[in-house]
């Protein structure tokens, strides 16, 4: 047998035992991690509790508990649960134990790698505003998720200088890292929507479509009411499909009379999804006034826009009604839409009881006979 | 061929520590508040599966995601599930318009619920499970459809972990793998995983440490190439509008899965459309497999005839430069190690052995080549395992020593049993071609 053969099977095995024995290893300390970790946080959730309920409790924290992550995921821990002034008081306890300044110094190691960004998470969690700076450095990280991270931990502590320089980097960011953006955006509320409303005004007629579609969507989940005459105004301007839709979705979440006019106009659009998006809005919006424009939209040939104009209908004053109405229209798109948008709402069912039980209305007969004509089984 | 896995391996071991890494301090529930989640249809083909599928569906509705619904498409199923769905959760016929983007066998009617879950049920005509699949995405209201089987388990986070490898890249990801392990031998209660646990018997356990191998050990080395060969029909989230455009699930394919895989990698690569084809580990389902060797061997023999007519259909694409890294890396090892393996494995049991009988090998030689091809193997299941660690669903040392018992005795028999059955696939002819029962026990009596 050649001698490399040999050694072959020799350095094969060697290398068996070497991962047989670490899996080994390696399962065994995992469990005792696993279980150390978790006995090491409950005892440092006790001393924390203590801590923040008596200011002059003994029981002394380590002075290396920084150094320990059971210490830090307790602190995150204890920062969901607690409110007020004891979010202070474990605030000055991250601090006075270095915490805060440990993370810190994580992050900023040039090499740090995975490391990095569980210090960013750890800032982030912690929501101190002596990291304020730090987070603020690393909204330019070269990791994605460090970005992510220092920009939520912005928004946790409310720091609103931070708030121009995310805006300001929508149109930079991959979709996953401009998503997280507008999320954290979000949680800063009102302060972010002057900023927001500014970027889409100047980026609509020719920056990143995905970018300020994205600053549109985090407008409408503000729900700030005060900028609802701008998007109307750029659901006007644009010519773009994807701002115009997501244009018309924010301003059924912003509601108000103003949005109306604009949303009517989109009810013409050429693309078929601006005019669904558009008819939903209405319905949002919830004006009675309405009601004919959305009857008119059943007539579409869009079948998604004649869905959610007959869906529309059932949260307007009156539109019920006009739905039954609908259903004797010459239009056979517009009467199954108006029959489906029946059904979703409970009607249909209310029909069938009441047909038992011989007290239903004409227009609840004539839902079901349009049920029984349109050779669906079951009617 | 080992030494190819453990390159895998390698690879994938790298990918893993990133990946685990982002799925503990990643926050997922970000993506639970945000308005920017997409919502997502989940699509569930279901034929004679009155047994389970109210079970399977509540432990689908409660996943952890902000937005989505549930569809079944119910395949002429001849027994009660269609009456039990209707029981559980107050469905009623409704009249709403079906887009027939992808052609399907004639529906009869479509239900939906009024019960708290969000769901249609599609009944129509049998066609099959790529034929009911393709129903289910034509009814899907959403524009990602999670198409998966009606016995699986969701893990709570599996949507929001599959579904950040989307957010992360919307206009490029048309489709998303994930991890699939086995149920057997875990308990479960009401239709959840209570607590995961390797099946004492051997088949099943064989093939616990084979998904290891599969989910761990390679699918996340093919992701990072941006060459992944196939997503698994057990839990593949796609792109509705992708789906459309190719045609969606072949019916009547024996590997139906592998199959959209290859036409989506083929569509996007001739017409020079940029996209992605991922898979998240930290996206675990559990799936019932088969406890007997009868069972197991007509599902590999199933799925090697699928491996074969997916070889077959897309064999322009082999060494071809302009299929990129799937064309010259990806296709070729496929066709290498995964098609034609069993018959170079079943050529080297007849060369050896009658090479040792005519005196051209001496007994040590043939003991240090059998040696290396366990050692081997042993060391690919070895690191396999290590991956596995990072998920620490095995942490008992009842589970770590069943798995690595089965690593040690895998390939004194059971190895070797599978390579049979892929032989009968190839040479086997049209009597290998069935479907077959799958026998199962239903989620609840799981347990050994």
């Amino acid at each position: 047998m050649p001698d490399l053969v040999l050694w072959a099977v020799l350095t094969v095995f060697a290398i068996d035992v070497v991962m047989l024995v670490g899996l080994i290893i390696l399962k065994a300390v995992h469990r005792v991690r696993m279980r150390r970790d978790a006995e090491r946080r409950t005892q440092y959730l006790t001393l924390l509790s203590r801590h923040l309920t008596y200011e002059n409790a003994v029981d002394p924290i380590p002075s290396n508990a920084a150094e320990d992550e059971a210490f830090l995921d307790a602190v995150i821990d204890l920062r969901y649960t607690i409110a007020g002034s004891e979010i202070e008081r474990l605030s000055e306890i991250a601090t006075t134990y270095d915490l805060v300044s440990r993370q810190e110094g994580l992050l900023r190691k040039r090499f740090g790698g995975l490391r990095r960004l569980r210090a960013a998470v750890s800032l982030a969690e912690l929501g101190n505003e002596a990291s304020a700076p730090i987070l603020m450095e690393h909204l330019d990280d070269s990791d994605d998720e460090i970005r992510v991270q220092s920009a939520r931990g912005l928004a946790r502590m409310g720091y609103t200088p931070a708030i121009d320089r995310i805006v300001g980097r929508l149109g930079e960011e991959s979709d996953w890292v401009r998503a997280r953006f507008g999320d954290a955006l979000a949680e800063f509320g009102e302060d972010a929507s002057a900023p927001l409303m500014a970027f889409v005004i100047v980026n609509h007629a020719d920056g990143d479509t995905s970018a300020i579609v994205q600053a549109i969507r985090t407008l409408a989940a503000i729900g700030d009411y005060s900028v609802g005459p701008r998007i109307a105004q750029v659901l006007d301007l644009s010519s773009n499909p994807e701002v115009q839709i997501a244009a018309a979705g924010a301003l059924g979440g912003v509601g108000g009379g103003f949005a109306i006019p604009s949303l009517i106009d989109a009810l013409a659009s050429s693309d078929w999804r601006v005019r669904a998006q558009a008819a939903t809005s209405i319905g949002e919006v919830g004006l009675a006034e309405n009601v004919d424009d959305l009857v008119a939209s059943l007539r579409d040939r869009a079948w998604w826009v004649r869905r959610n104009s007959a869906a529309a209908l059932v949260r307007l004053p009156g539109g019920v009604e006009a739905l039954y109405r609908a259903l004797s229209s010459v239009d056979p798109f517009a009467r199954d839409a108006a029959a489906e948008a029946l059904e979703d709402s409970g009607e249909l069912a209310k029909a069938v009881t009441n047909h038992r039980e011989q007290r239903a209305t004409r227009d609840e007969a004539r839902l079901l006979r349009h049920m029984r004509g349109s050779g669906v089984p079951g009617f | 061929m080992q030494a190819y896995l453990i390159f895998l391996g390698i690879r994938s071991a790298l990918v893993l520590r990133n990946s685990w890494f982002l799925h503990r301090f990643g926050r997922f529930w970000e993506m639970l508040a945000s308005d920017s989640t997409p919502p997502i249809s989940i699509v569930i083909p279901a034929y004679n599966e009155a047994q389970g599928i109210v079970d399977s569906i509540r432990s689908m509705s409660i996943v952890r995601y902000p937005r989505f619904e549930i569809v079944v498409a119910d395949d002429g199923s001849t027994d009660e599930t269609l009456d039990r769905m209707i029981e559980a959760f107050d469905l009623e016929i409704v009249q709403i318009p079906y887009r027939p983007d992808i052609a399907t066998a004639p529906i009869k009617a479509i239900y939906r619920g009024h019960s708290p879950v969000d769901i249609t049920v599609v009944q129509k005509e049998n066609g099959g499970r790529a034929d009911a699949l393709n129903a289910g995405v034509n009814a899907a209201r959403y524009p990602y459809v999670l198409c998966t089987d009606a016995d699986v388990i969701l893990d709570a986070d599996c949507l929001l972990a599959s579904m950040r490898k989307v957010v992360e890249d919307r206009v490029r990801t048309v489709a998303v793998g994930g991890n699939i392990r086995p149920l057997n031998g875990s308990r479960v209660e009401l239709g959840h995983l209570v607590e995961a646990s390797v099946p004492k018997s051997m088949i099943p356990r064989m093939q616990s440490l084979e998904y290891v191998r599969t989910f761990l050990a390679s699918r996340p080395a093919w992701s990072s190439l941006e060459a992944l060969p196939l997503v698994s029909g057990a839990f593949g989230i796609w792109k509705r509008s992708a789906m459309v455009e190719v045609g969606g699930f072949t019916p009547g394919h024996f590997g139906e899965d592998m199959d959209l895989t290859m036409k989506l990698h083929r569509y996007h690569l001739e017409k020079g459309i940029p996209y992605r084809i991922s898979y998240d580990p930290s996206a675990v389902i559990w799936t019932e497999v088969p406890e007997t060797a009868r069972v197991l061997r007509r599902q590999r023999i199933r799925w090697h005839r699928g491996l074969m007519s997916v070889v077959s259909d897309f064999r322009a694409l082999t060494f071809k430069r302009r299929y990129g890294k799937l064309g010259i890396v990806t296709w070729p090892g496929m066709v290498l190690f995964e098609y034609l393996a069993p018959i170079v494995e079943f050529v080297g049991w007849i060369v050896i052995p009658t090479a040792f009988l005519l005196g051209a090998l001496n007994t040590a030689s043939l003991l240090a080549l059998l040696a290396l091809a366990f050692g081997i193997g042993l060391l690919n299941s070895l690191l396999a395992l290590m991956l596995d660690e990072a998920f620490g669903y095995f942490n008992s040392p009842r589970d770590t020593s069943r798995l690595l018992v089965i690593a040690l005795i895998e390939n004194l028999g059971l190895r070797q049993m599978t390579v049979a059955w892929r032989i009968r696939a190839i040479f086997g002819g049209k009597s290998t071609m069935t479907w077959g029962n799958m026998e199962r026990r239903g989620v609840g009596s799981l347990a050994d």
